[in-house]
């Protein structure tokens, strides 16, 4: 045999779906394979290109597969050598939907969609992993947790990516009640009411023609328009409207509305003419939006008490969960969740003012820390101040009075809700952290200008601030203060710097995680404080010195950063991605324990997940190299 | 200078006027090559084996590839040289003339690429003499004066190991003329892109 196809069959059969084959099978797939060598950055196939007659084996390098959502190319998979990508021509005729892009020199092997086809339909097994692979995104379904669910929303990025709600999948009644059209009307009813079904189904040679609800029931039956005793098809609504399988609540919605009906018939291939599968009600339909994110909000905003809004909460964390499980971007899941977050807080203020009366000034309530920076997945504390207008000093007791009040019961209401007040007693109910807009200016001035005086309070988390309630022109103020102050002021970032380096590294000098040495996390790794806070910390420090204004997320600040610094635009992505499978690495581990997910069982850990930790880690050095650079840390150092 | 003239009564094989023929088209192909010879002087030593893969349109054709070994018999006797690797290996053997006319036949009138392509067409053409054949007519480009071009370097020599680890390609501990024919086409193609050329 060919020394060349020998090598390239020994390669492949270490790799799933091909060490299922013999290799006599392999053989042959490699004497039709075609080598390609992908130039970094060169994109092999993009969205919406016309499918190409082959798929892919990574035999050298990686390639980024990746959508393009909210005009922002998002990562959904890394593939790494004998990972397969460019499935769809197996499975669909439309165009790619996805991108696929060399991130470094890759060694491709392509592989004839005609010469494989054969052995997916021999093979149930290769059949299966190419199909979980193509519904779930990754390149190796044996990898995931949610294996063997083979979900329609491989699409998912398709349209309108923002919106959960657009493709989240329905469920609904599989076996529906058929009858043929010579049935009598009394029988069916007997049998709708045994089965507890409003509808049944009327089929003529297997085929859907019509259908009867409770509506026709009562319209043309109790009015007395036609006996009991007729056949069903002389009541029945005709014809069905129809739908696909894999129907989502967005289409379904508006097929019900567009043709004023209450039900839709799932078909096989969607049309009238095919095998019925089920049939959605609207009760289905508002099963399904119970857990979308819109109705979240409204029932957050027509919550009466801390009670309620626990249970919207609740609802959070499952939809996170599951929106996780079904691989939407990390970044559209902190974005829906922060948004959640945000009408907690402000309902919270809000019962708080419908108690207390309206405030006898204008005011703001910021979420600092996480909250402020929209990086909340998993309950953790809540950190908050008020700010409050300048007032006649005659009338400042009474207002300052006032606020606290509000604060008291906001802060308790969020405690209710599950948001513990943070320890360092950084929320809004404390003396210290409802002030007025004067006092605020000098408390930052203060911060600012002789940085590092009180060794015990951190000051770099009031500078991550996210207006939940009140008035905006506050919040611009503050702003306006702050970036006023540190303009060209050496101190400041020297102290911020320092503070951002002096985190506790996360990799020993051995290449090994440093864990915990003592106490209950004992051997466990601290993600938070020796990962996610110097991303954050450096982050917050670059965006202050270029001045770039109103942008408090991490990632979004290092994604800003690489533009308006090109120079380093490279470190600043890698750490932009970085934080983000942090962030995701934390929250699952929150996700599986319940907690705030800031210590990792590593033993836990999947190999690939340990390798993703320890590569999320590498870029660091270099932000810390830049660090140093770019502020000459000297002075606190 | 006048080898045309030693030959123009001679009447070529078969083979020889087919493969002359297949000229009258350009080629998109490309063939990658390598050979493993005894010894580096084309009028001493001779061919053992010869391992090639064809490249067109940027891609490695995995099918369309030729190996051989040749029964040398004769001169590794001659010499005094063990014949085992011959006895030893798997893939297909062929006399030299028998060899020759399919390799011919294998690479028509493809652009034959190689490192240190000068060497084996010295190797292939005297091959090709005892046969009454004319010289070779395929352009060649040479993988090692692709990279020196690319680098801007004219001083330093390259050999096929030092260019895999250059561009990290991964070797196999088995090395024949088909190892060394793949390899030498992966480098072909990072080469070519790097140099632009398509």
């Amino acid at each position: 045999m060919n020394a060349i196809v020998e090598r390239i069959a020994d390669f492949l059969k270490k790799y799933p779906p091909f060490n299922i084959l013999s290799f006599e099978e392999l053989t042959i797939v490699a004497l039709n394979i075609k080598v390609i060598n992908l130039e970094k950055n060169k994109t092999l196939f993009q969205i919406d290109d016309v499918l190409h007659d082959s798929f892919y084996v990574v035999a050298s390098g990686t390639i980024n597969l990746s959508v393009i959502s909210d005009a922002e190319e998002t990562l959904l998979n890394k593939c790494v050598e004998g990972d397969v990508f460019g499935l769809r021509p197996f499975f669909a005729k439309n165009n790619y939907m996805m991108t696929a892009k060399a991130r470094e020199e890759c060694i491709v092997y392509t592989i004839p969609i005609a010469t494989f086809r054969p052995f997916v339909a021999q093979n149930e097994e290769v059949l299966n992993f190419l199909l979980e692979s193509f519904a779930s995104n990754t390149s190796n379904p044996t990898d995931r947790e949610n294996k063997g669910k083979l979900l329609s929303d491989n699409v998912i990025f398709s349209s309108q990516p923002s919106e959960i709600q657009h493709f989240q999948s329905l469920s609904y009644n599989k076996m529906p009640l058929k009858v043929p059209p010579a049935s009598i009307i009394k029988e069916v009813a007997q049998l709708m009411t045994d089965n507890l079904l409003d509808n049944v189904i009327i089929l003529d040679q297997n085929l859907p023609i019509g259908i009867v609800t409770d509506t026709d029931m009562r319209s043309k039956i109790a009015t007395g328009r036609f006996p009991i005793t007729s056949t069903i098809d002389t009541i029945m609504s005709s014809p069905v409207i129809t739908v696909v399988e894999n129907v989502s609540l967005a289409e379904a919605q508006l097929l019900l509305l567009k043709y004023n009906v209450s039900h839709l018939c799932v078909t096989q291939d969607g049309s009238i003419k095919s095998e019925v599968k089920g049939i959605i009600t609207e009760h289905d339909l508002v099963v399904a939006q119970a857990s979308n994110p819109g109705f979240l909000i409204k029932e957050i905003k027509r919550a009466q008490d801390a009670k309620e809004l626990q249970k919207v909460r609740t609802k959070l964390s499952d939809l996170i969960q599951t929106s996780i499980a079904k691989n939407i971007p990390l970044l559209h899941i902190i974005n829906i969740a922060s948004e959640i977050n945000l009408a907690i807080i402000k309902r919270s203020v809000e019962l708080a003012i419908l108690e207390l009366g309206s405030p006898p000034a204008r005011f703001a309530w910021l979420s600092i820390g996480s909250q402020g920076r929209k990086e909340q997945l998993l309950i953790t504390d809540q950190d908050n101040i008020l700010v409050f207008e300048d007032v006649a000093a005659d009338k400042y007791r009474d207002v300052k009075d006032y606020f606290i009040k509000l604060a008291k019961k906001t802060v308790g209401t969020l405690q209710k809700v599950g948001y513990e007040p943070c320890p360092n007693g950084h929320v809004a109910s404390n003396l210290q952290w409802c002030k007025s807009l004067t006092e605020w200016t000098k408390q930052y001035t203060n911060w600012i200008n002789s940085p590092g005086e009180n060794r015990n309070e951190n000051c770099s988390i009031f500078l991550d601030y996210e207006i939940a309630f009140g008035e905006p022109k506050i919040e611009e103020m503050l702003t306006d203060i702050i970036f006023n102050n540190v303009k060209k002021n050496k101190l400041f970032f020297d102290y911020l710097g320092n503070d951002a380096l002096r985190k506790p590294p996360p990799i020993s000098f051995f290449k090994k995680f440093n864990v915990e040495e003592t106490g209950i996390n004992k051997d466990k790794f601290d993600i938070k404080i020796r990962a996610l806070m110097p991303l954050i910390d450096a982050a917050r420090l670059f965006t202050l010195s270029q001045n770039i204004q109103g942008i408090n997320n991490t990632y979004m600040r290092f994604k800003q950063l690489a533009m308006v610094d090109s120079k380093h635009s490279e470190i600043y992505l890698n750490c932009a991605e970085a934080f983000l499978t942090l962030s995701k690495i934390r929250t699952l581990e929150g996700l599986k324990n319940d907690s705030d997910g800031q210590y990792i069982n590593l033993e836990d850990l999947s190999k690939v997940d340990k390798e993703k930790l320890k590569n999320a880690l590498a870029p660091m050095k270099e932000l810390e190299d830049l660090i140093k650079d770019t502020f000459q840390l000297t002075k606190f150092s | 200078m006048l080898e045309w003239l030693k030959n123009i009564n001679k009447e070529h094989p078969e083979f020889w006027k087919n493969y002359h023929s297949k000229f009258e088209k350009r080629s998109s192909r490309y063939v990658i090559l390598s050979t493993q010879n005894t010894g580096l002087n084309p009028d001493k030593d001779v061919i053992l084996s010869i391992g090639a893969i064809s490249v067109i349109n940027n891609s490695i054709i995995v099918g369309d590839s030729f190996e051989v070994i040749l029964l040398q018999y004769v001169y590794l006797h001659e010499n005094g040289l063990s014949n085992e690797f011959i006895i030893e290996s798997k893939q297909p053997k062929l006399g030299e003339r028998e060899a020759m006319q399919a390799f011919i036949d294998f690479i028509g009138n493809a652009v034959l690429v190689g490192h240190r392509i000068n060497l084996i067409v010295d190797f292939i053409n005297v091959a090709l003499e005892k046969m009454d054949c004319g010289k070779l007519k395929n352009e060649a480009l040479d993988i090692e004066i692709m990279y020196r071009k690319l680098m801007d370097i004219t001083d330093k020599e390259f050999s096929i190991d030092a260019l895999c680890d250059i561009f990290k390609i991964r070797k196999s501990e088995e090395s024949s003329s088909s190892e060394d024919a793949y390899n030498t086409a992966l480098l072909f193609l990072k080469l070519k892109s790097r140099l632009g050329l398509n």
